[in-house]
């Protein structure tokens, strides 16, 4: 078969070969013909992904001008009355902020939290560590809907616990809602949101940990650094990199929150806990909390999650600036 | 730094303590899940936070497997996670090995679509999916759940296995390409068997998440309750009987056991797969 050392071949080079064209062309054809495997291969994800993630990226934003139900096709076009209208909501602001309040409290933190457990699970002469990193990881991987099911469960229990503790002391009445008071429902779900995902930056700070020389801590502690010194000027500078990584990544799921706060309060009560991705679904598929005979509207749907999207590249990217920023200039101030 | 045997050893007991009461409470919720789904319903209401009962009730679990309808969302579950494993596995392993050992037009171009696609923001797309799929004909099926769940991991898994493919020998496909082993034998017979450790990793990452996606089938599965997974399927039982909570706790129960069972056997899998990705 002709292709069989593709690994072999020359790479190709698009532009700046001085061949004439038809040669090259010809070259192409060739070389496409050949690789013919390789895209057989290359099919199912590239389609896959196209279809399911390239494609709907686009799609969302045809759907932005006009009103529609979400049956048959959208024929009501209303031009850019769908973003106007999203962005005179109070109440998808509202999400916009608590979907911040979430995420700039739970990142760091959960952050700080992993960290310190990071670096008590790292110690080698510590016995039981990996059982440890086990325990304290196996929220990760039990589904937030459950989760959240069970919290809510247990919060109730909890509240008449805690209520009739309350009681005896005067302070308050006999039931504590948690989940049901709009001033403690936003707290209660951030705090079970830093449980539920702990365990991925333990894992994450751990394996960045265990990049670090050791030798790095010998010379200092033979130079006379202590402890505190060692973490200030070897473990942070060195966990610069990965941690970069992790705080992004950290905000990243926290903006995507859906389940947990779906499944725990379903953006109630009177829209407390309401995050830009509930609001969307109650939008798109009706419901929600407060408002249940609202009719579906998939074109003022897309235009919020459109203009979420957009708020979130946006903060990507000015997240990727700053934070490269500050890698430079610890990297120097080290040096 | 100059403390003396005891005063260590007092220290690293307290850390062990410490360490031990911290799990318990991190652990706390499924041990009161558990308990709860043992209890009778009075007990459930007089023992509170206590996850102990004295009279475990095990009939709890057949009730929410037969009359909760548990049983059929396991089977859906399972379905629907077996699906994703083996789409998610093939796809991305087949891709990931093009994509590292052979040279072809547009291999830059597929590694810039796809390294962008881990940058934009995803979740807010469901409604074109959601449309594409209602075209498709796929809608309230298993096969749309699949398809959705696996194309949402192909990204990751994709790297995943490109990292791994270009880090095995060359000379190893080369003899076998001299033995006149050709292009598929070279994928199937070889580079696969090969790639065994990530090849556990994807499959517990897509099988993890497939488990626990909530968002996916609950979109493509609204109107057929026969079609719920497990964790749709709590949430719809919850509506509907929000006084049952000892069946409730039984079916998050029989939600969580078999994938936190399937964890602690494969960890070090998925551990490993999280550390490499973070590093990369």
């Amino acid at each position: 078969m002709t292709l069989s050392a593709p690994g072999l071949r020359r790479r190709p080079d698009p532009a700046g070969t001085p061949e004439p064209a038809p040669v090259r062309r010809t070259g192409l054809r060739r070389r496409v013909r050949a690789a013919g495997w390789s895209y057989a291969y290359l099919a199912p994800m590239a389609v896959l992904v196209l279809a399911f993630v390239v494609y709907p990226i686009f799609a969302s934003l045809g759907y932005t001008f006009y009103q529609w139900n979400g049956i048959g096709s959208p024929s009501n076009f209303v031009g850019l009355a769908n973003f106007r209208q999203v962005l005179h909501d109070s109440i998808f602001w509202g999400a916009v902020e608590h979907t911040f309040v979430y995420a700039f409290v739970l990142v760091p933190v959960q952050l700080l939290i992993a960290l310190m457990l990071a670096l008590v699970l790292n110690n080698p002469r510590l016995r039981f560590r990996m059982f440890f990193r086990t325990v304290y990881f196996v929220p990760v991987v039990t589904s937030a809907a459950v989760v959240g099911v069970v919290m809510q469960l247990m919060l109730s229990n909890f509240g008449d616990a805690a209520g009739s503790l309350f009681a005896g002391t005067g302070l308050t009445g006999s039931h504590i809602d948690w989940l049901g008071d709009p001033h403690t429902a936003l707290a209660v779900v951030i705090a079970i949101g830093i449980w539920h995902t702990l365990g991925y930056n333990l894992v994450y700070f751990m394996a960045g940990l265990q990049t670090i020389p050791a030798e790095l801590y010998e010379a200092a502690r033979i130079d006379g650094a202590g402890p505190v010194r060692c973490f200030f000027s070897i473990t942070l500078p060195m966990l610069r990199q990965v941690g970069v990584v992790i705080v992004v990544l950290a905000f990243i799921g926290s903006f995507q929150v859906f389940d947990l706060v779906q499944v725990l309060t379903g953006g109630g009560p009177y829209f407390a806990t309401e995050v830009v991705n509930t609001y969307i679904y109650h939008l798109a598929f009706g419901g929600g909390s407060g408002s249940g005979a609202v009719q579906p509207d998939v074109g003022l749907a897309s235009a919020a999650s459109f203009l979420y999207g957009l708020l979130l590249i946006l903060f990507s990217a000015a997240q990727v600036l700053a934070l490269r920023r500050l890698g430079r200039r610890r990297a120097g101030s080290a040096l | 730094m100059r403390t003396g045997p005891i005063a260590r050893t007092g220290r690293r007991g307290l850390l062990y303590l410490a360490l031990t009461a911290g799990g318990l409470l991190w652990l706390y919720p499924f041990l009161w899940a558990v308990g709860g789904s043992l209890k009778s319903d009075d007990d459930f209401f007089a023992t509170g936070l206590d996850p102990f009962t004295t009279h475990p009730q095990w009939s709890n679990y057949s009730q929410a497997w037969e009359e909760g309808d548990f049983g059929r969302y396991f089977l859906n579950t399972v379905l629907f996670a077996g699906g994703t494993v083996v789409l998610t596995v093939l796809a991305t392993a087949m891709a990931g090995y093009v994509l590292a050992r052979t040279e072809f037009p547009g291999r830059k171009a597929v590694l810039a679509l796809i390294g962008a696609t881990l940058f934009l923001p995803h979740g807010y797309t469901i409604i074109p999916v959601f449309d594409l799929i209602q075209r498709l004909h796929l809608l309230n099926t298993l096969w749309a759940l699949i398809i959705v769940q696996s194309a949402s991991g192909m990204v990751f898994g994709t790297f995943l296995f490109m990292g791994y493919f270009s880090t095995i020998d060359r000379g190893l496909e080369e003899a076998a390409r001299v033995d006149g082993a050709d292009f598929h034998q070279v994928f199937w017979r070889i580079m696969l068997p090969l790639s065994g450790p990530m090849l556990a990793t994807v499959a517990l990452f897509s099988c993890i998440n497939a488990w626990n996606s909530f968002f996916v089938p609950l979109v493509f599965t609204l109107s057929r309750p026969d079609l719920h997974t497990l964790t749709v399927g709590m949430f719809t039982f919850l509506g509907e009987n929000s006084t049952a909570w000892t069946l409730v706790c039984a079916g998050s129960v029989i939600t969580l056991l078999p994938i936190v069972a399937v964890f602690l056997g494969l960890q070090r899998y998925f551990v490993n797969g999280l550390a490499g990705a973070v590093k990369e």
